[in-house]
């Protein structure tokens, strides 16, 4: 079974850890001292960019080049930490922030001496109290020994940390409706370009990280580049495995939720594969898995045909869905999936942040379906068409067969790609929150068609055993690419 | 109507500890208007909800027009334009949390208290007459791990039952 290793999470279990003297024991500010002592900021810079280190938070952007592109001759410039955390089925920022506070100050403090920032706005989700109160309480100690506040240790460098609250709305997390909310306005996401790097906060530049992404640096920092890059799985034996070019390093703190045997955080080298996440979480309660949400709420859904994916940000986009936040929420037999799909689809309705026409009217308009199919009046024709599938020749093609006609499937699947268009991957909205609606009820349609046919045929919601729920893979990705790949054959 | 409300609503003033705590808050950031939520949170620890008395006094800290105040308590759900009950409770009804039967909590306390849930548009439905309680449903409270969860005011209880449930309330003054 793979081993969990501990490394941002190694002393979250030990008591007062949150406290400056105990942190202090365990390495504690050393490595922002090593980085004032040895290093020039670009050098801090050139490290991060060749750890590859990747963004946890949601987009897994390469962080060393988000930071190259911060013009330096532009004053002030601006950090601000993404606490936001509230992608369904995340739940590891609110950890280090509640038992290991001061971690994230030295992440932050490496950060903005590597970026020559002196300001930093932690923006934390109003629901998160008790950690707010725990990183306020570790920053004024911080303060008081000298670790912020002006000519830190003695070195020139000033940065003041301040924690901002949020007020329950999701949107706020995605970066530039961050900003706006931290500017004290509603927090509608900017239309990009510009991005926050160029002119962000203040309309001065600005870096976005998220809280597990800063947490990274003091440990890069204390054991180098090399070690850093040893983390990570080797690739080589699932179907779609990423470029050895583009390495997924270090490690992810996998949060796991929904049915399975021990729900939690578990760190692990980034790269293991779904099935192996849920052997470490103590297997599936239940029988067995219908299906994996990979990367919080947003995510496309993976089947159990697809349990030896990858759960790297390279592989999973190669499988067409995404890490995302690392937030993986298992289903198991007994779960309907059109039911999960509406719970969701309340969840997107109730957070669309209003900017859009077609996310504002659109979202609630794939709620309101769902919501008819789960009721049991979803609409079916009379009529008949010729099924399209993998047709002769193994192309993508009309198979010679007929099927029935499900209106509210076909209006379900259209709505959802006018807000986004999953197969091209265009959106008519201003951020992302768009696709993040269409990629689930896109996904959970195609892969799970059966199911929602019998609850419009049957007038009730059915749940299928798993396999006549699930739309075996090969016509999935046929649907998806247009051809089948060559990567179904069997292995020789 | 609402014009009547604002004449006969008494004036909100921040109390002596919140006017300082104001004061260091406003330090933080170069322009006033960034203040925004933290001064509404503090506003609404002090007045129970952000009612227009509140929203002119936030207003006038931070060399504002009103509208703008206005505009942004309606689009966070944490601000409440009405009065709440004095404990809120919000059952988290996200994915994770509705797979581990956050449902029954839910419909238990609706029953206990013989209330609906809540609504944004609607306070006073979820609230009960002796303005004790609030229900609200909420979305995902990153705590899926120990799901189903339910937070009371800053308190988050985790792996509710019914019965957990019945213990913690019945617990509150
Ligand atoms: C709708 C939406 C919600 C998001 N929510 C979060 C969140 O709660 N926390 C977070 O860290 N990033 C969130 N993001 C991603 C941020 O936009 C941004 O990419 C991230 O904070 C960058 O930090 P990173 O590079 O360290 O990951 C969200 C994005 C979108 C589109
Ligand atoms: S896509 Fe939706 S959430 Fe994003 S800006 Fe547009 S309306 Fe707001
Ligand atoms: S779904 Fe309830 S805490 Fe995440």
């Amino acid at each position: 079974m793979v081993q969990e290793r501990r490394i941002l999470y190694e002393h979250l279990d030990v008591p007062d850890i949150n406290t400056f003297d105990v942190f202090r024991q365990y390495d504690g500010y050393k490595r922002f001292e090593k980085a004032i002592k040895e290093y020039q900021p670009d050098d801090i810079c050139d490290m991060v960019t060749k750890s590859g280190l990747k963004g946890r938070g949601g987009a897994g952007f390469s962080t060393g080049l988000k930071w190259s592109f911060v013009p330096r001759d532009i004053e002030p410039r601006y950090l601000c930490c993404n606490a936001d955390e509230s992608e369904p089925g995340t739940f590891s920022n609110r950890y280090v922030l509640e038992r290991n506070p001061h971690l994230l100050i030295e992440g932050i403090l490496i950060c903005c001496y590597a970026m020559g920032i002196s300001t930093a706005y932690v923006y934390i989700r109003g629901e998160f109290t008790l950690g707010k109160r725990m990183l306020d309480a570790a920053i004024e100690e911080a303060y008081q020994q000298g670790y912020l506040g002006e000519n830190i240790q003695g070195s020139g460098f000033d940065l003041d940390i301040y924690s901002h609250p949020g007020a329950g709305a999701y949107i706020c997390g995605e970066e530039t409706g961050l900003i706006e909310s931290l500017e004290g306005k509603r927090g509608q996401p900017r239309v990009k370009p510009p991005f926050p790097a160029v002119e962000g906060l203040f309309h001065k530049p600005t870096v976005v990280q998220n809280v597990e992404t800063l947490c990274n640096l003091p440990f890069l920092m204390g054991q180098g580049v090399e070690w850093y890059t040893s983390i990570g799985r080797t690739y080589g034996d699932t179907r779609f495995d990423p470029p050895q070019s583009d390495p997924n390093t270090g490690t992810k703190l996998y949060c796991i939720s929904g049915d399975v045997n021990e729900p939690g955080v578990y760190e692990l080298d980034l790269g293991l594969t779904a099935e192996e996440l849920i052997e470490v979480a103590g297997g599936v309660k239940g029988e067995r898995v219908k299906a994996v949400i990979p990367g919080g709420s947003s995510a496309p859904i993976l089947t159990h045909y697809e349990l030896e994916c990858r759960l790297d940000f390279t592989s999973l986009t190669l499988w067409k869905s995404m890490l995302g936040s690392g937030g993986i929420i298992v289903m198991n037999e007994t779960r309907n999936i059109v039911d999960c799909l509406l719970n969701i689809m309340k969840f997107y309705a109730h957070e669309s942040c209003g900017q859009c026409t077609p996310c504002r009217w659109g979202t609630p308009w794939v709620r309101d379906i769902v919501q008819r199919i789960a009721d049991g009046e979803g609409r079916q024709t009379t009529m008949q068409r010729p099924k399209f599938g993998i047709a002769e020749g193994g192309r993508w093609g009309d198979t010679g067969e007929m099927e029935e006609v499900y209106e509210d499937l076909d209006l379900l699947e259209s709505v959802a790609n006018n807000i986004a268009n999953v197969d091209t991957m265009t959106w008519n909205t201003i951020c992302v929150f768009g696709i993040a609606v269409s990629w689930p009820a896109v996904s959970y349609l195609r892969k799970f068609r059966p199911e929602f046919e019998a609850a419009i045929r049957e007038g009730k919601l059915v749940t299928l055993p798993v396999e006549e729920a699930t739309v075996p893979p090969e016509e999935n990705y046929a649907y998806q690419q247009r051809i089948v790949p060559r990567l179904f054959e069997a292995p020789t | 109507m609402s014009n009547q409300l604002i004449q006969i609503e008494t004036p909100f003033q921040f109390s002596e500890e919140n006017q300082q705590e104001f004061d260091r808050l406003i330090q933080r950031y170069p322009v006033k208007e960034a203040a925004m939520l933290p001064t509404l949170h503090l506003a609404q620890k002090q007045a129970g909800y952000i009612s227009p008395a509140v929203m002119e006094h936030v207003a006038e800290l931070l060399e504002l027009p009103v509208m703008k105040v206005k505009d942004v308590v309606t689009f966070y759900p944490m601000f409440f334009e009405e009065p709440v009950g004095k404990y809120v409770i919000r059952v988290c009804y996200t994915l994770p949390c509705a797979l581990r039967d956050c449902k029954l909590v839910l419909e238990h306390i609706k029953q206990k208290f013989d209330i609906d849930v809540a609504s944004e548009t609607d306070l006073a439905k979820g609230t009960t007459p002796d303005g004790k309680f609030t229900l609200l449903k909420s979305e995902c409270l990153a705590s899926c791990d120990v799901a189903p969860v339910v937070m009371v005011n800053d308190d988050l209880y985790k792996n509710l039952t019914p019965e957990k449930m019945d213990e913690i309330l019945d617990g509150l003054e």
